[in-house]
């Protein structure tokens, strides 16, 4: 039997899912975070499900909870790939209301209320991932230096920019990766040694010998000022008593910091999907070596017609119809159809969203299936928008499904 | 006074530990399955939860994280005849695994450390 065999065989994956997502309102108001279009045509937990199926991964647990049949649809629909007969799955755990009646409170509650599913499995490492996040990972390497290190709990880590660090855990570590200090979102983030611009932040990605994960959620259940949280709590709580190790997420060959992003607000959700374009994209969604899976799904070929068409930098999927229009550094996915003479630039259009002819849509994202009338315009006057729709502090004009647009 | 549940299935030593305990001068109040058990935490203003593991119809393992779920902060001894409990995770959200013995030493002892 191979040692990478065994390793996977002792390894549990949770994928956290259940949050409410609420500074991303109002894409998350009937979906859950991880659910929600990204990349033209997958779902932001393709990313994470993704690395688990590249690192050989294929038995995942996903806590959901709020909106969490929007994400067992996708799952469903996207994820059904794995073969319980031969040991593979991915289970969908709403909080089970058996042993506490109660939702889970946060993050470290979730696996509290699912210990059953620990002892069931009796893992000797558990990987603990989110399914918010844009990054391609091998979960294995890290694995291999969490058992190098003979670690209690590994935390992967990238440099971020200290002015957007105290949205994150900051760690603090000493020159063998040992983790000496962590801080949850502090105000005024504390610089990398000798890099005084960055932050050494926590991705939410964790690997703990599967007995200290149980002793310490039994501890952190057992404390009523906890807020439940592996950020907050459990991180803060293992510091100094544990041995807690920080992996550096960068590139093998040249040390680089690897692509990392927390889609945590709409701003963030905005800006990772220019981080998709351009001739060099800081993530490469054609990147063959790490493919990211998307919903595979029977439509036509998409179909530009007409003699003046101008597209560019722009991401179209399967079974969108482009007339004569100008699409520019934007998301088209599936179905979505722009009727002639319209522009569009800067826009995530979801599923089946209809720009009607002569329409101007700039810097925004529109839900599945909105028409947008004829001669309509999104993202050319804010105060205009911002009383139909959301505007961002970025200036990024949200569009909802449930809204109807009159022409005019 | 300290007030501490007895859940047993077995009379004899639910008796025996309902003695003992009184001559240490706490008020103890007596379950003989998991079920009543579970109503008393609701319902009865506890310390301490003394449980045993192998009983008929819902186990102590079961009962334990549900008595937690009804009363943050409970304090629970799982007291049993058997070692191999304690390698479940279940058994780790106790505060205390004590092997059932005629001899009350070890469980008057770690009732006390609890209490204390």
């Amino acid at each position: 039997m191979s040692m990478a065999f065994e390793r996977l065989k002792s390894l549990t994956t949770i994928i956290m899912a259940g949050g409410r997502g609420e500074r991303l309102f109002p894409l998350t108001r009937d979906k859950a975070k991880p659910a929600i279009v990204f990349g033209a045509r997958y779902r932001i937990i393709d990313f994470t499900l993704s690395n688990c199926l590249n690192s050989g991964i294929r038995r995942i647990y996903v806590l959901s909870q709020y909106g969490s049949l929007s994400l067992d649809i996708h799952l469903r629909l996207t994820w059904d790939i794995f073969r319980p007969d031969l040991g593979e799955f991915i289970y969908s755990v709403p909080p089970q209301q058996i042993t506490v009646n109660r939702w889970y409170r946060g993050t470290a509650d979730s696996i509290y209320q699912n210990l059953n599913l620990l002892e069931f499995e009796r893992p000797r490492q558990v990987l603990i991932l989110s399914g918010d996040h844009v990054y391609r990972m091998d979960y294995l390497a890290m694995l291999d230096y969490h058992l190098t290190k003979d670690a209690d709990m590994t935390v992967a880590a990238v440099p971020a920019p200290r002015r957007e660090a105290s949205a994150f855990g900051i760690l603090h570590v000493d020159e063998t990766g040992q983790v000496i200090d962590f801080l949850e979102k502090p105000a005024d983030p504390p610089a990398m040694p000798g890099n005084p611009d960055f932050s050494l932040v926590s991705m939410g990605v964790y690997i703990f010998k599967a007995e200290v994960l149980v002793q310490e959620v039994i501890a952190d259940a057992k404390n009523l000022d906890s807020q439940h949280d592996f950020g907050r709590n459990i991180i803060p709580q293992m510091v100094g008593r544990k041995k807690v190790f920080a992996y550096p997420f960068r590139d093998q060959a040249t040390g680089e910091p690897q692509y990392w992003r927390d889609i945590g607000r709409l701003d963030a959700y905005f800006a990772a999907h220019q981080d998709l374009l351009g001739p060099r994209p800081a993530f490469d969604l054609f990147d063959r070596q790490w493919p990211i899976r998307g919903h595979v799904m029977s439509t036509p070929p998409a179909r530009f017609s007409g003699s003046s068409i101008e597209i560019s930098n722009s991401l179209i999927a399967e079974g969108c119809v482009l007339e004569e229009v100008r699409v520019t550094n934007s998301f088209l996915s599936p179905g979505v159809r722009v009727g002639a003479g319209a522009q569009v630039e800067e826009a995530i259009l979801w599923d089946k969203v209809q720009i009607g002819p002569g329409a101007k849509v700039r810097r925004a994202v529109i839900e599945d299936g909105v028409v947008v009338p004829p001669s309509f315009t999104i993202g050319y006057d804010r105060e205009a928008d911002a009383q139909l729709f959301t505007v961002t502090e970025g200036g990024v004009v949200i569009v909802p499904s449930n809204v109807r647009l009159a022409e005019g | 006074m300290k007030r501490i549940l007895v859940v047993d299935d077995d009379d004899a030593i639910r008796m025996l530990i309902e003695m003992e305990l009184i001559d240490e001068g706490y008020q103890i109040l007596t379950a003989s399955n998991a079920q009543d058990a579970l109503k008393m935490v609701e319902s009865e203003d506890l310390d301490l939860v003394i449980l045993d593991i192998r009983m008929p119809g819902m186990d102590g393992l079961e009962a334990l994280p549900r008595m937690l779920g009804l009363k943050e902060g409970l304090k629970v001894i799982l007291n049993t005849a058997y070692s191999q409990y304690q390698e479940s995770f279940m058994s780790w959200a106790a505060d205390a695994y004590v092997i059932k013995s005629a001899d009350l030493t070890e469980l008057k002892a770690k009732v006390k450390e609890l209490l204390a």
